[in-house]
């Protein structure tokens, strides 16, 4: 027995070893006793460093009544070159793009799976690849992630022209992942970025808070794909703080099992949402009231809120006659917010320009609208680049756009399309050595081109 | 053709006369199709002095479309008939017709002079409530009316648009001449214009020879008194089932539209709006709102709304149904309000939506989060809202939309 075991372990110890020669496997017993730091214990848990105690003069202090962070040095988890925050939609397109296009890319995202709230919020409807016409605007890297979807059986549903298609969550975290690994994309997922770090008005990298503690990437360029703005705004770059619906997506199963028969006329349940690729399973969309998606006050009450709206509706609906079978599967881990910070960038992406149907010479992208209702809409390179900040270029909802613009701009298909622009951009500045500002717009249009990206 | 023409005049004269209505009925045609962007399209009804007097009784203001009527008017007082003879272009198809007739062994009849009939209930009508409700038969608004059909020419308004024009024209065949001497209330307005002169000539000439009191004085007296009486009282009968419940909904009407029951009767039905709207949102009503409604203008934005930069359709009203309207007075104007229904907006089953507010030209939708419903529900700004119905064309619920326009209820 080791002297410095403390007295539970002591206790356990005596209890196993009673038991165990009761049985008489006492050798068992002992092995677990003696197993030193780094072996197996051969049970599942093993000890990694015994009486760690961490360093707490870094640790913040009470002084006064204040609370004080003191200084201290973070350790470098990683360098790279192009630093990509978030593995959304946009993120997710920014980080294959860069990659592809030579720079080594580093991908960091804050829950443990790709897709943002396409699949932690469980937004399965894929609205706004498509314009007037049919036309599809959404090409490129986005479009590729959704061919691979094709070519699994139950991944995505409704691919016609001109139809808006529905993916299924667990698929499109498979896919993103396998395409990030393909690619050759550095990972570090279950990291939240807290902190931009900058050198002069140029951002070179971002702090991270994860279980590991507190620690810096440094980069070449930084995309900022948070969809909050989370690494701009720590910079220091000029943005607009904006209000939007918050909301949750929950799934409801057994849709399959109602009977409609026993339906009276006239009460069939509104709120049940669209369907999804899994027979019987709708996804359901709540839009919730217009607050600010920043203040963790609010993202508690609209959590709980909406939980208790869910649940209760749920019972409404399965006391519906013919609707007892249908249940609440899941509400999505991710909460639904939708516009929070927006950068105020060179340019921006307006809607008297969408109606206009104004073309840039910088245009990085086309965007799509919900249902084919109007036309393309040009992003110019511009709405990406923070006006006062250097060494970072934003991605997917947080870009540069007047309010118009925001439900436009927060499709995925128009993510994939702003991510793809950044990425490929980022990777461009990185090779010619310049700020994102300076990159020749038509090499960056060039690759983007070779990427299969639509321009217009 | 009035006791006057049929003095016969010369071959020559004659002649002349066609062409010169060939001419004006070209000038018509011309300016009513290819003038439709402009303001010229109100002359053409607006020459008639019927609608010219129409008009005056019930809007109580003079309009320079109304001035010209009333020169016209002036002239006829002078020389009888003249607007007849000489320019239009309704009774120079109608007799072109009629030759035809003629020539086919028709012959023209008696019949008692509805055309004056017709003139004194329109302006009874229009003195008392004011609703002229026969000014449609104005045969200068008939045939603007006509050219609806080159503006949708696949419509089934069109037909009924035509329907007018058709059965003077098919009256004529039938009967020649029997439109312009008998039915035309323009035709019968001078007929009592030049009575009314040669009644104040007999009386201010003492040489009754010369100047006899017309032998028909008593019959067209009696006539303009009843006529006038009873044109009041249906007037009356109808604005009493047009103001009593149970009809169908009120009609949006095009921007600067009088009174509903004034337009009613003032509109003399000539397209003229319909043809101007650049975006097609004006169409013939096809009895949707009631009888009293067929062929006026109504709002529909299935296919368009009512730009904020547009105010086409009130320029080109001969008989100032839809008062001319500057454009800054634009944003101010009520054609309705719309109204949502949750039942079918797409808010209401939690889908991601935001068309009527993003297209609102006039920013006057919000979307309000409901408490008690857990969902977002459009909510319209009255004071901002004009009803152009870019919402309502912008909704995308099929077959019916979730937010309509509907008229303003009666102040």
């Amino acid at each position: 027995m080791d002297k410095r075991m403390n007295r539970r372990e002591c206790l356990r110890a005596l209890g196993l070893s009673g038991l165990a020669g009761g049985l008489g496997l006492s050798l068992t017993e002992t092995a677990a006793a003696q197993q030193r730091v780094g072996e197996s214990s051969g049970f599942q848990s093993s000890i990694i460093a015994e009486h760690k105690v961490l360093d707490t003069s870094t640790a913040a202090k009470l002084v006064d009544g204040k609370v004080i962070q003191p200084r201290r040095e973070l350790s470098v988890l990683h360098e790279t070159d192009v630093l990509v925050v978030g593995g959304g939609p946009a993120g997710v397109t920014a980080a294959i793009a860069a990659k592809r296009a030579g720079a080594s890319v580093t991908l960091v995202e804050r829950y443990g799976h790709f897709g943002g709230l396409w699949t932690g919020g469980l937004v399965l409807l894929v609205l706004g690849h498509i314009v007037t016409g049919k036309k599809q605007v959404c090409q490129g890297i986005g479009e590729e992630i959704m061919r691979r979807l094709d070519k699994i059986d139950g991944a995505i549903v409704d691919r016609r022209p001109g139809v808006n298609p529905t993916a299924d969550a667990e698929a499109v975290k498979y896919v993103m992942l396998e395409m990030i690994e393909e690619a050759g994309v550095d990972v570090f997922l279950h990291c939240w970025g807290v902190d931009a770090i900058v050198e002069g008005n140029t951002i070179r990298g971002a702090v991270f808070e994860s279980k590991s503690g507190r620690q810096a990437i440094l980069a070449q360029a930084v995309v900022d794909a948070s969809g909050d703005g989370d690494v701009f705004a720590a910079a220091g770059a000029d943005f607009e703080h904006r209000s939007h619906n918050i909301g949750l997506v929950s799934r409801v199963g057994n849709l399959d099992r109602v009977d409609k028969s026993k339906v009276p006329e006239g009460s069939k349940p509104r709120r049940l949402g669209s369907h999804s690729p899994v027979a019987g399973v709708n996804w359901v969309n709540l839009t919730g009231p217009e607050l600010d998606g920043l203040d963790v006050k609010t993202l508690t009450r609209m959590e709980m809120n909406h939980r208790k709206f869910i649940w209760r509706n749920m019972q409404k609906t399965k006391g519906t006659p013919g609707y007892e079978k249908v249940y609440l599967m899941e509400t999505a881990p991710q909460l639904g917010v939708r516009i929070t910070r927006v950068l105020n960038g060179l340019n921006r992406v307006r809607l008297s320009d969408l109606r206009a149907g104004k073309q840039f010479s910088d245009v990085v992208g086309v965007g799509g609208s919900t249902n084919g209702q109007h036309g393309p809409w040009q992003i110019p390179y511009g709405a990406l680049v923070p006006t006062n900040v250097d060494g970072v270029l934003a991605a997917g909802r947080c870009i540069s756009m007047d309010i118009g613009m925001a439900d436009l701009v927060r499709l995925i298909p128009n993510c994939f399309v702003t991510g793809h622009a950044a990425g490929v951009a980022a990777a461009v500045a990185i090779q010619d050595r310049c700020a994102p500002r300076d990159v020749e717009i038509a090499k960056v249009q060039t690759i983007l081109k070779q990427q299969e990206a639509y321009l217009g | 053709m009035s006791e006057q023409d049929t003095k016969a005049p010369g071959k020559d004269r004659r002649r002349i006369r066609r062409t010169v209505r060939s001419i004006c009925m070209f000038a018509a045609l011309a300016i009513l199709w290819f003038g439709r962007d402009s303001h010229a399209p109100s002359l053409i009804p607006g020459l008639s002095p019927f609608v010219a007097v129409a008009s005056l009784l019930v809007t109580r203001t003079l309009h320079v479309t109304a001035c010209i009527g009333l020169v016209i008017g002036i002239v006829v007082l002078l020389r009888p008939r003249w607007f007849c003879r000489w320019v239009c272009p309704m009774g120079h198809c109608a007799d072109g017709v009629s030759r035809a007739g003629r020539r086919l062994g028709r012959h023209p009849v008696k019949f008692f002079p509805l055309g004056q009939w017709i003139l004194w209930l329109t302006l009874g009508g229009a003195v008392l409530l004011p609703w002229p409700f026969l000014l449609w038969l104005d045969p200068l608004a008939i045939f603007s009316n006509a050219l609806t059909l080159l503006a949708a020419p696949s419509t089934p308004a069109t037909g009924l648009a035509l329907l007018p024009a058709l059965a003077v024209l098919l009256l004529s065949l039938v009967w020649p001449y029997i439109w312009c001497s008998k039915l035309c209330p323009l035709g019968a307005f001078q007929d009592v214009l030049s009575h009314l002169v040669k009644c104040v000539r007999s009386h201010m000439h003492r040489d009754k020879q010369k100047h006899p009191v017309p032998d028909d004085a008593s019959r067209v007296t009696r006539r303009a008194v009843l006529g006038t009486v009873v044109g009041a009282q249906c007037a009356l009968g109808l604005w009493l089932n047009h103001v009593s419940g149970g009809k169908p909904a009120r009609p949006l009407r095009p921007p600067g539209a009088v009174d509903e029951a004034a337009f009613l009767g003032l509109c003399v039905r000539c397209g003229n709006c319909i043809r101007a709207c650049p975006t097609g949102i004006i169409k013939p009503d096809l009895g949707g709102h009631g009888w009293t409604s067929l062929m006026s203008p109504v709002l529909d934005f299935s296919e368009g709304y009512c730009r904020e930069d547009c105010v086409a359709c009130t320029g080109v009203c001969p008989s100032d149904a839809l008062r001319p309207l500057p454009i800054q007075e634009k944003p101010d104007i009520h054609l309705g309000l719309p109204q949502v229904d949750m039942n079918i907006c797409l808010l209401g089953a939690d889908r991601e939506c935001a068309e009527c507010r993003r297209w609102c030209p006039y920013g006057a939708i919000r979307y309000v989060f409901s408490e008690s419903e857990y969902c977002l529900v459009p909510q319209i700004d009255a004071a901002k809202c004009n009803g152009c119905g870019a919402c309502e064309n912008a909704c995308p619920t099929k077959p019916k939309k979730a937010i309509v326009v509907a008229a303003l209820a009666r102040e």
